[in-house]
């Protein structure tokens, strides 16, 4: 726990001093911090409580719209615009969650890509709640204190924040009560219930905070894009990045969805210039390298090593 | 009676579309059935298919149905080397492991596709597209009865294979059983790869007879028609082929439906949400009598 409050401590400095080396790449800062924040969100249900969903950007878009259709309808500051994105999308993993939580395994899963792409037809084609399949473009926005909150660099920071408090999130809750009941229902449910644990209630809870979480990073997100497509936002793509990001860092870790998204968005970064828009085609390879060679995923890999090795040196004396 | 002539010509037209959605999900489900892989790359073999036929087209001028030629066999060794090298040593993984790796084979196709081909949607103009043959006042296009007539003729073909001969009979024992097949002499590892085979060109020849009819884009069209495959064998039940006959042609009727009497931009939900109604409800399928958990 203390060891794990030290690395966050470590990475929001480094996190604060980016901008200061490398001025150039905030974009790329605030995709690599957004990416991480939603892969730990996503964790919560797919790594800890071991239920794959591939429909999380659904809770992107909701975020990103809620900001974007509240500031140019309505005038709502996203202050006020995110935490309603957050309580409708926490509402809406409890409906979604009690109608598909008695599927299992790939059904599941199955399921969420289903509902998932029900939404997304819905937001192309209902013009008059999210503007249609042209798009809204986000004209204006409010300036706390004066701050700019289309300026990159603010951007930024509110990325910082967002990945800083998804991944303090998610360290108490692995030390927490919850936290042990979400990985007795992955192990085993049967057990779980036999434990005293009951299953779905632990799996809904984890779905909410997992989709609450993720619709704030939508909310930034919609910030940066400033202008948004519903089916980029809602699209299965997106939801397959987030789930991959997490598993090819470690699923279940702390660290392994922060370390996904450095690798990935990076990746995808480099080879932008050899493969074009063809970048997901690294997380295709990279998937079925992680499957066949490093099934817990990087920091499960690594975790597992360092815990065997402590093990050896303990016997030795 | 033009609303009754109407209802006719779209439920004929939902039943073509409906044949091919049905040797799509003929191939899935006998991949499941046999390997309980979830095979998520079945929509981008398909759009394989397609951009094969286009090729085919562009390059030498040939009628898309002539490129089945090579499809076929080309389409088989692919599945038995894919499974070789990829779903072979994950055999005995958790069910999540093999819908991750088949994700990875989704991505890698698509994008690899993306590369080559470019992101524009393509299709193939076939001379006979605008042709129709006419059954009084009911009328079908040509292609989508060559589409239906393939899938028939490729069907049928399935059927003789699984239940006349012996190689059929092993695969079936597969799917029955496993570990009884291999007690009775059955090499249930080349079976697998066999069968992913079978699959792969199941799905690619139901792409070439889908070229002609619809624009296909390398990246986007492939999970679509993943999902429509789920949708087909969910819908007859899991892992019987017979089923998923039924399942692409209810598949095929309620999207023509629902696109002509409630509305057309939601094409692809009807068949979404008829998909969620049944896992929640009926996992069994709707002819289903298995007892298994989902």
């Amino acid at each position: 726990m203390i060891r794990h409050l030290i690395g966050l401590l470590i990475l929001l400095i480094l996190g604060l001093i980016y901008p200061w080396i490398m001025p150039g790449t905030l974009t790329v800062g605030v995709t690599i911090l957004l990416f991480a924040g939603w892969a730990t969100a996503w964790d919560i249900l797919g790594g800890w409580a071991g239920q794959v969903s591939l429909g999380h950007a659904s809770f992107v878009g909701i975020g990103a719209y809620f900001v974007a259709i509240g500031a140019t309808e309505y005038a709502l500051a996203p202050w006020w615009s995110i935490p309603m994105a957050v309580a409708v999308a926490a509402l809406f993993a409890l409906a979604w969650g009690r109608l598909t939580f008695k599927l299992h395994g790939p059904y599941f899963t199955l399921s969420t890509i289903a509902i998932a792409e029900i939404l997304r037809l819905i937001a192309i084609n209902e013009g008059w709640l999210t503007g249609g399949a042209t798009g809204v473009f986000i004209d204006w926005m409010p300036t706390p204190f004066g701050i700019d909150l289309f300026e990159r660099e603010n951007q930024y920071y509110l990325a910082l924040a967002f990945a800083v408090g998804v991944m303090a999130t998610t360290i108490g809750i692995s030390r927490s009560r919850f936290g042990y009941q979400l990985r007795a229902v992955r192990e085993d449910e049967n057990s779980a219930m036999a434990a005293g644990i009951n299953p779905t209630r632990v799996k809904l809870k984890a779905f909410m905070i997992s989709s609450a979480l993720t619709a704030v990073g939508g909310g930034i997100y919609g910030l940066m894009l400033s202008f948004l497509e519903p089916h980029i936002l809602f699209y299965l793509l997106l939801s397959v990045q987030i789930a991959l990001t997490a598993i090819i860092g470690g699923r279940g870790t702390v660290w392994g969805p922060l370390v996904g998204a450095v690798l990935l968005v990076s990746a995808g970064e480099i080879f932008r210039t050899s493969f074009a828009e063809a970048n997901l085609l690294i997380y295709g390879v990279l998937i079925l390298l992680i499957i066949l060679f490093l099934p817990s995923g990087i920091i499960g890999e690594f975790n597992r090593r360092l815990t065997r090795r402590l093990y050896a040196k303990r016997a030795q004396g | 009676m033009g609303e009754l002539v109407g209802l006719i010509q779209n439920i004929s037209n939902g039943l073509l579309i409906g044949a091919v959605y049905a040797m799509v999900g003929a191939g899935l489900t006998l991949i499941f059935g046999v390997m309980r892989t979830i095979n998520f790359a079945h929509g981008d073999f398909v759009v394989l298919g397609m951009y094969t036929a286009f090729a085919f087209n562009m390059i030498f001028g040939l009628d898309p149905y002539l490129s089945l030629l090579v499809v076929l066999p080309a389409g088989f060794v692919l599945g038995v080397l894919i499974e070789r090298m990829v779903l072979a040593p994950i055999v005995d993984k958790p069910h999540e492991t093999s819908l991750l790796a088949t994700l990875g084979i989704s991505l890698i196709i698509g994008n690899i596709m993306l590369l080559t081909f470019g992101g524009e949607s393509k299709s193939v103009y076939v001379a006979y597209a605008s042709e129709v043959v006419s059954f009084g006042e009911v009328r079908l296009s040509v292609i989508l009865l060559l589409a239906g007539a393939v899938t028939a003729l490729v069907m049928g073909g399935l059927y003789l294979l699984l239940h006349y001969a012996e190689f059929g009979r092993s695969i079936r024992a597969t799917a029955e059983n496993r570990l009884g097949a291999e007690l009775v002499g059955i090499n249930t590892r080349s079976i697998q790869g066999a069968v992913f085979g079978l699959g792969v060109m199941l799905a690619m020849t139901a792409g070439v007879a889908l070229i002609p009819l619809l624009f296909a884009t390398p990246t986007a069209t492939g999970p679509i028609l993943t999902l429509k495959a789920f949708v087909v064998i969910v819908l007859g039940g899991l892992g019987r082929v017979g089923a998923a006959v039924a399942g692409g042609l209810i598949l095929g009727v309620v999207e023509v439906l629902g696109t002509a009497y409630i509305a057309s931009a939601y094409r692809d939900a009807y068949g979404l949400l008829f998909f969620l109604i049944i896992l929640l409800f009926k996992p069994e399928g709707l002819f289903g009598r298995s007892v298994k958990r989902v």
